[in-house]
């Protein structure tokens, strides 16, 4: 490349370098804020005040003004400062007398620095608006609102549990359940009468059966065991095995008077179904003892 | 129902010799389990199978041995494993390798009375083709069906289910067997005298050596009574007079298992089937033509505790079927 070329090109750069500054130094503008609305931060920026360096003169809480040196800078025999003020109340105000001199010395060669703060609200108006009272929420009352709730869920379980029912159902007669004796008279009497049917009859030989285990107490005794004891014995025995033979065999006895046998347990009650004094042993067969084993 | 002109006396005296000769035979063998022996005549006559439930060691196979060696029967022994299969009991067809064709080879079960031994310790699979066959009496190999011999009557033994390597059978398959037994213990005295004969035994000579001997060695192989006694026998049973008012005994019974609040599954129409043929049985055995409550309220426990199931709240009192049967028939006698 010739000396030409790379001149022109150095001159570019320095062209370019220029535009830069220039454009930076817009961009870098010190701010100047004298203007602002009560409560909001402005700045006063490059600041050159004569004489010896100066600080913030001690502030009270009614200051209309507050005022913060953010930098100082020597500026050639006196400083620059860079300041941050907030306007407190509407006005105009001279930040030179919130400043004093570090060495003590009078400020009186100082500059008025004015600055206008103004009021967002109509002239007059200290606060935005007037509290209104509100109503404060109720506190506690929990518990009383619990046995309230228990008391009404109580009522109404009662009422469903005897009001409800009563009126849904009608009242159910009241059935005694007929005893043992209850049951086997009539059987008796039907047969003694020679008016049963099988499944009184059946029924008859099981009712004597529950009878007679009553009574000699083989309530305990397995069915087999008890019927076994029952055929032995001897008031029992001839009853339980006439029965048998008229039931069960195929060509029963004619000449038994059902009347005459069965004339005992015509009148029975639920006395009767008490065991008797002497219970009677029970005598097992050689097949049913085995089994009871 | 039936009713015999002859006396009982005379029609059934050669049937009853023939059954008690059985029992003493049975008796010189097995100590003190008449029971037991009564159930396997009842299941003999009636041709409804017969299951013994008890832990091992109550002679239940000795017992069996006997029963089929008195009469004559074919006897045919199955030891249920684990790793039987099906065709283990029924047959299979093989192919011959002389004429390639297949021949078929009939299994054990072709029998006239056979013995499952520890039924429960089979695979179910296996439990079922046994049943099957039971419920039908002939099996099918291959595609041909053969009928089984008659009388044809499995007496199965199982272990309590709460031993270890056991596959409980469920209740349909139950209810195919007419009685379940339970074996308990000897007493004292039967104990002792197991003892003492088992002390007598002695030894076998067996060539040049010699074997203890065994109780089935006690056997002996003369039998006591034929076929055809057996058939009469079978044939006297259906002449056993069965009255109505036993029948309402049994379906007030067997009602009763059906509504009852701690029963979850009652009886089957079945169980008052086998409730009257098996009591018909026991009245012979007993020596009677007529049936009595007596034999009802004595094979209640067998006919009917393997057919019935508690609900799970009675399970959780601690209720067993035992008491709850017992239960019912004192209600019924009550």
């Amino acid at each position: 490349m010739n000396d030409v070329g790379m001149a022109s090109k150095h001159r570019l750069a320095a062209f370019v370098a220029a535009v830069f500054c220039l454009l930076g130094g817009l961009l870098a503008q010190a701010r100047d804020e004298r203007k602002a609305a009560v409560g909001m931060r402005s700045a006063i920026e490059q600041l050159v005040l004569p004489g010896s360096e100066l600080t913030t003169a001690p502030t009270t809480l009614k200051a209309p003004v507050a005022l913060r040196i953010v930098k100082v800078w020597p500026h050639g025999t006196t400083f620059r400062y860079d300041l941050e003020w907030t306007g407190l109340e509407a006005g105009t105000f001279d930040l030179a007398k919130f400043l004093v001199r570090k060495d003590g010395s009078p400020t009186t060669d100082v500059p008025a620095i004015a600055v206008e703060v103004a009021s967002a609200l109509p002239a007059g108006m200290v606060e935005p608006s007037e509290l209104q009272p509100t109503p404060a929420a109720s506190l506690g009352g929990y518990r009383t609102l619990q046995i309230v709730a228990a008391i009404v869920w109580g009522i109404g379980l009662l009422a469903i549990l005897f009001v409800g029912r009563r009126f849904r159902r009608p009242k159910a007669p009241v059935v005694a359940v007929p005893t043992l004796a209850d049951r086997l008279r009539p059987l008796v009497e039907a047969v003694a009468a020679g008016k049963s049917d099988t499944a009184a009859q059946a029924e008859l030989e099981r009712l004597l059966v529950a009878f007679w285990r009553a009574r000699l107490g083989l309530g305990e005794q397995k069915a087999v065991d008890a019927i076994m004891t029952i055929r032995r014995h001897e008031e029992a025995g001839g009853l339980l095995r006439q029965l048998e033979a008229w039931l069960h065999m195929p060509t029963p006895p004619r000449d038994v008077d059902w009347a005459k046998l069965l004339q005992p347990y015509r009148a029975v009650t639920a006395e009767s179904f008490a065991p008797i004094a002497a219970p009677v042993a029970a005598a097992k067969p050689a097949v049913a003892a085995k089994e009871a084993r | 129902m039936t009713a015999p002109a002859a006396s009982p006396v005379v029609r059934f005296a050669e049937t009853r010799t023939f059954l008690d000769q059985i029992r003493t035979r049975v008796g010189k063998v097995v100590v003190g389990q008449d029971v037991v022996v009564e159930r396997v005549l009842i299941a003999l006559l009636t041709s409804g199978h017969l299951l013994l439930q008890g832990v091992p060691g109550l002679a239940k196979t000795l017992l069996v041995a006997a029963v089929s060696k008195t009469v004559d029967l074919a006897f045919a022994r199955i030891q249920f494993t684990i790793d039987l299969l099906p065709s283990d009991i029924v047959g299979s067809e093989i192919l011959d390798q002389k004429t390639h064709e297949f021949r078929t080879h009939k299994g054990p079960i072709f029998t006239n009375l056979l013995l499952a031994d520890e039924i429960n310790r089979a695979a179910p699979k296996v439990q079922s083709a046994l049943l099957e066959a039971m419920q039908e009496r002939r099996v099918t190999i291959g595609n041909q069906t053969y009928p089984l011999p008659a009388p044809f009557l499995v007496i199965a033994t199982q272990n309590p289910v709460e031993q270890a390597g056991t596959f409980e059978l469920p209740e349909a398959q139950l209810d195919r067997f007419m009685l379940l037994h339970r074996l308990g213990y000897l007493t004292t005295e039967q104990e002792k005298e197991v003892l003492r004969r088992n002390v007598a035994l002695g030894v076998r000579r067996d060539g040049k050596g010699a074997v203890a001997r065994t109780e089935f060695d006690a056997l002996g192989e003369q039998q006591t009574g034929s076929s055809e006694q057996l058939v009469r026998a079978m044939e006297d049973v259906q002449q056993v007079h069965v009255s109505e008012a036993f029948l309402e005994h049994v379906v007030e019974i067997v009602n009763r298992t059906r509504k009852h609040p701690k029963l979850e599954l009652g009886c089957s129409p079945r169980a008052g089937i086998s409730l009257v043929k098996s009591s018909r049985a026991r009245a012979l055995i007993h020596g009677r033509d007529y049936v009595l409550p007596e034999d009802l309220f004595a094979l209640a426990e067998d006919v009917i505790l393997h057919r019935i199931r508690l609900t799970y709240e009675a399970v959780a009192e601690g209720f067993t079927s035992q008491q709850v049967l017992q239960e019912i028939l004192s209600e019924v006698a009550r």
